[in-house]
């Protein structure tokens, strides 16, 4: 029964309220408190694509709709294209008969075997690029209605700041119309009103082609009752709404589609906008340079040996408790004063003396000539174990409910070396803080 | 597309704008021709890692946490913008307040957005094409809903909604398979689909609808509906080809002809209340002033996914003919034609691009509530932000409400004959 198993075994309050296991918490070294995901920020660190590993700046970025300007995905099941090269041979037009080969490339997918000369595109003479890419055939149209709109919503404004009440008026008809109240119909023209204003306006400089209604719309194939289906050939709506300009619903259009970029992510403290976690630059580099999660500053809690659970017996109960820092750690348990979660369903009996951790050192594992049982002076009815940063140590727990996991909570107290870099430059000692935080345990089901 | 993000709007930056849809999500930039992505408004439960619609969460905290996972996968996996942009929020007339306010608070709370707006998605229709009046029909997943909009103003008391779009096909072809439904395995054995799977998947049953089924024609579907309704002589007219579906990699799914040309039927069946979603566009007209009629009869434009189904827009029309001289609309409106508007996008983007018209800077500054008047007003969305009022909402809406909610439980109680097979799954 390991946490290693099930990490939302041991939980951790964050300072939001929020509770989660230590292992998706932060903690600010500069305000000193759990952060979780409620009181940290998000942010776009850098653009990169997943194929080719390529940086790509910011304004880039925009500028190709986040998208790879050189690997295309497969538009039949979104795997990456990769270009391959073949040698055709080209008729020379000077000397027919004679013909010359010549490499040539094309796009192809390693995992359907979708081509891009399956769709009728023609091969390229240049390794990377030369795709012509798709365009909208509403290009001009949206940006003639965007360019009409925004002058109308300009002239609106400065309509409004004139006269504040000839607007009103205008809508008096519609309110006889469909028989709503001038207070509503106020209400919402607020939201409402742009889309009223006259299309037919003479001193407005942009003008645009209302769109047309026709009594036409697209019909219904009259083979669609006699020709048999070939369901290879007809497209999933996954595959169309890869595309959603143009939503092909046969094989045959579908085209292949720039990469979609992703993202590194740096997360901030809301409280002090510190960094908590900024990954490398690197697109291939999984490394961070600031990373300040929980687990790396505050010890960590697990279940090592469960016993029996019955119903009002009280029975010992084994945690282990890690210390991440690499400084000699104090760690003193203390009731929690208040159930405000409404968590505990057992009564728990904590050690009362203080649990001593050695520092971590990484390379302790290797070396086992020293017996740190020594060097520290453990009651044994307390600490049960103890190797390199890692103590096992009694709880006692009366469980009180019957129908109910068992739970128990405790506040952890530890004395916490802060090393900001800051700090360690203008004092030589690094300043010694006690941080609290509440700690949650949930012990299962009565076992007996 | 221009850049129009810092060369026309001063250096403030584009808004996104998310249409949040029952079935699937768009999201883009204000000022593009199309949405970035369009993916499944599901968000996964951390703790079981089961998929849920988010429209399927009652509880308001359960909701406000996948709201945040949801709108994260939006931020840094499909537009992937940092969050300090104004935020177009394209709805349904119909979205619950409890959704939107929820989603206000994760934008505002937990994104710390500059401001948001909510428009309607019928409204936003119009802004594709140019035009300040028209009768825009919703057809998407859970509802069908047509609006009439007249110099920009939504006529809500005419606004009629049915319960039944994609979702509802989905469960009819679901009933329909379970009892026509042949799997043939890879030793070549035929038995029924029942005994092969329990539940069909939904996307399944999307794909399958995609794929293989249509939207009849009207004089075929009349003859089909005379057969259900059981008149005497009435004849199936000859079925179009069966589809061999691979379902899985030993089974085939042999789906029949007439299940492909009946499925849609479900949404053209009239019910007991003789209504249909063809029928909707003509009772939202006789709710309006007789003057506007005519205009909107010849500006109606037709949004969302189900709007592509094959057949579906030739089959409104001919069926809105068809209906203007049956006894229940003969002469109650004296109207000749009907227009369609073709909107520059995909139908299902309609709504999606509208928003991003109308997200444009200016119009967005004086409209939209900002972070500030949400915090000042006690993390409660203003009233004006939204197109509802309750107090003044004529019975209409609510009556309409409540008519939903009643078919929802009993579909086969209002539907025709055909439907028991829906019933015993309900
Ligand atoms: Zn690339
Ligand atoms: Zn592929
Ligand atoms: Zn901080």
């Amino acid at each position: 029964m390991a946490t290693y198993m099930d990490v939302n075994r041991v939980q951790y309050v964050a300072f939001s309220g929020t509770v989660a296991p230590l292992s998706k918490l932060y903690f600010c070294r500069h305000c000193l408190k759990l952060r979780s995901r409620d009181c940290v920020s998000q942010e776009v660190d850098s653009y990169y694509c997943s194929n080719c590993l390529e940086n790509m700046p910011s304004p880039d970025a925009k500028l190709k709709k986040n998208r790879c300007a050189n690997c295309f995905d497969c538009p039949s099941c979104g795997h990456s294209l990769s270009t391959r090269a073949t040698s055709v041979a080209f008729q020379d037009p000077d000397n027919p008969g004679k013909s010359t080969p010549k490499k040539v490339y094309y796009l192809a997918c390693g995992f359907c075997r979708w081509t891009s000369r399956d769709v009728g595109l023609k091969d390229q003479l240049i390794a990377s690029g030369g795709w012509q890419e798709q365009e909208n055939p509403n290009e001009k149209r949206i940006s003639e209605l965007l360019d009409y709109y925004k002058h109308l919503a300009q002239k609106d404004q400065t309509e409004r700041e004139k006269k504040k009440y000839s607007r009103r008026r205008s809508y008096l008809h519609l309110s006889e119309k469909f028989g709503l109240t001038s207070h509503a119909i106020k209400k919402r023209s607020a939201l409402m009103g742009i889309g009223g204003i006259s299309i037919k306006d003479d001193d407005l400089s942009v003008d645009i082609e209302p769109s047309l209604a026709i009594d036409k719309v697209e019909e219904l194939p009259d083979d669609v009752f006699t020709k048999p289906i070939v369901l290879t050939d007809v497209t999933t709506i996954r595959q169309r709404h890869a595309n959603p300009d143009f939503q092909p619903t046969h094989i045959s259009q579908l085209y292949p589609r720039h990469k979609t970029m992703l993202i590194k992510r740096s997360q901030r403290c809301k409280e002090c906008e510190h960094n908590l976690s900024k990954p490398e630059f690197n697109p291939s580099s999984i490394k961070f340079r600031i990373q300040l999660v929980a687990l790396h500053h505050v010890p960590e809690f697990r279940i090592m040996s469960l016993p029996n659970l019955q119903i009002n017996k009280e029975v010992q109960l084994i945690l282990t408790l890690f210390n991440p820092l690499d400084t000699l750690t104090h760690v003193a348990l203390l009731p929690s004063p208040t159930d405000e979660l409404k968590w505990d369903t057992a009564k728990v009996v904590l050690p009362t003396c203080e649990l001593v951790l050695s520092p971590r050192d990484d390379t302790a594992e290797f070396d086992d000539t020293v017996d740190q049982q020594q060097n520290f002076k453990d009651d044994p009815s307390v600490v049960v174990s103890r190797k390199s940063n890692k103590i096992g140590f009694i709880v006692k727990v009366t469980p009180m409910i019957a129908d109910d996991d068992v739970r128990i909570s405790f506040i952890m107290k530890y004395d916490y070396k802060n090393m900001t870099p800051a700090l360690q430059t203008e004092k030589k000692q690094p300043e010694i803080t006690w941080l609290q935080f509440p700690v949650l345990v949930n012990l299962g089901k009565i076992t007996g | 597309m221009p850049m129009f993000d810092t060369l026309a709007y001063g250096g403030e930056k584009t808004p996104v704008v998310f249409d949040i849809g029952t079935a699937y999500t768009k999201c883009g930039f204000s000022s593009e021709c199309s949405p970035r992505k369009i993916v499944p408004s599901t968000v996964k439960k951390a703790k079981t890692g089961e998929l849920v619609n988010i429209y399927d969460i009652s509880d308001r905290e359960e909701l406000y946490r996948l709201l945040i996972d949801f709108v994260h996968l939006l931020y840094f996996r499909h537009v992937l913008v940092p969050k300090e942009r104004r935020v177009v929020i394209v709805e349904s007339v119909f979205t619950p307040t409890m959704f939107r306010e929820t989603l206000a608070g994760v934008l505002f709370k937990h994104y710390e957005v500059p401001s948001v707006v909510f428009v309607p998605a019928h409204l936003m229709a119009l802004f594709t094409l140019g035009i300040p009046s028209g009768l825009v029909m919703d057809c998407g997943y859970k509802q069908t809903i047509v609006l009439p909009v007249y110099e920009g103003i939504p006529v809500l008391k005419a606004c009629q909604a049915l319960p039944f779009a994609s979702k509802a096909v989905h469960n009819y072809l679901d009933a329909q398979l379970r009892e026509h439904g042949i799997v043939r395995d890879s030793q070549g054995e035929e038995k029924p689909l029942s005994s092969v799977k329990d539940i069909v998947d939904e996307n399944i049953l999307e794909d399958i609808k995609v794929r293989c089924c249509f939207v009849t024609k009207l004089d075929r579907a009349q003859q089909i509906h005379a057969v259900s309704a059981g008149i005497k002589d009435a004849e199936l007219p000859a079925p179009p080809p069966d589809v061999q579906y691979p379902l899985d990699g030993a089974n085939t799914l042999t789906i029949p002809g007439k299940i492909r040309e009946h499925t849609f039927e479900i949404l053209f069946e009239r019910d007991s209340e003789e209504q249909s979603v063809s029928t909707l566009l003509l009772d939202a007209i006789i709710q309006c002033p007789i003057d506007i009629r005519k205009t909107l009869a010849e500006n109606i434009i037709l949004i969302g996914g189900t709007c592509m189904s094959v057949g579906f827009q030739h089959r409104i029309l001919t069926e809105l003919y068809s209906l203007l001289n049956s006894p229940r609309y003969k002469n109650r409106l004296a109207l000749k034609s009907f227009k369609f508007h073709h909107p520059p996008s995909k139908r299902n983007c309609v709504a999606w691009l509208g928003g991003a018209i109308f997200g444009i800077q200016e119009i967005l500054s004086t409209r939209s509530i900002s972070r500030d008047q949400y915090t000042k007003n006690h993390c409660m969305l203003p009233d004006w932000c939204s197109l509802y009022d309750y107090e003044e909402s004529d019975n209409h809406s609510a009556i309409l409400l409540k008519k939903e909610a009643s078919k929802e439980v009993l579909p086969s109680v209002s539907k025709s004959p055909r439907s028991p097979v829906v019933a015993k799954k309900v």
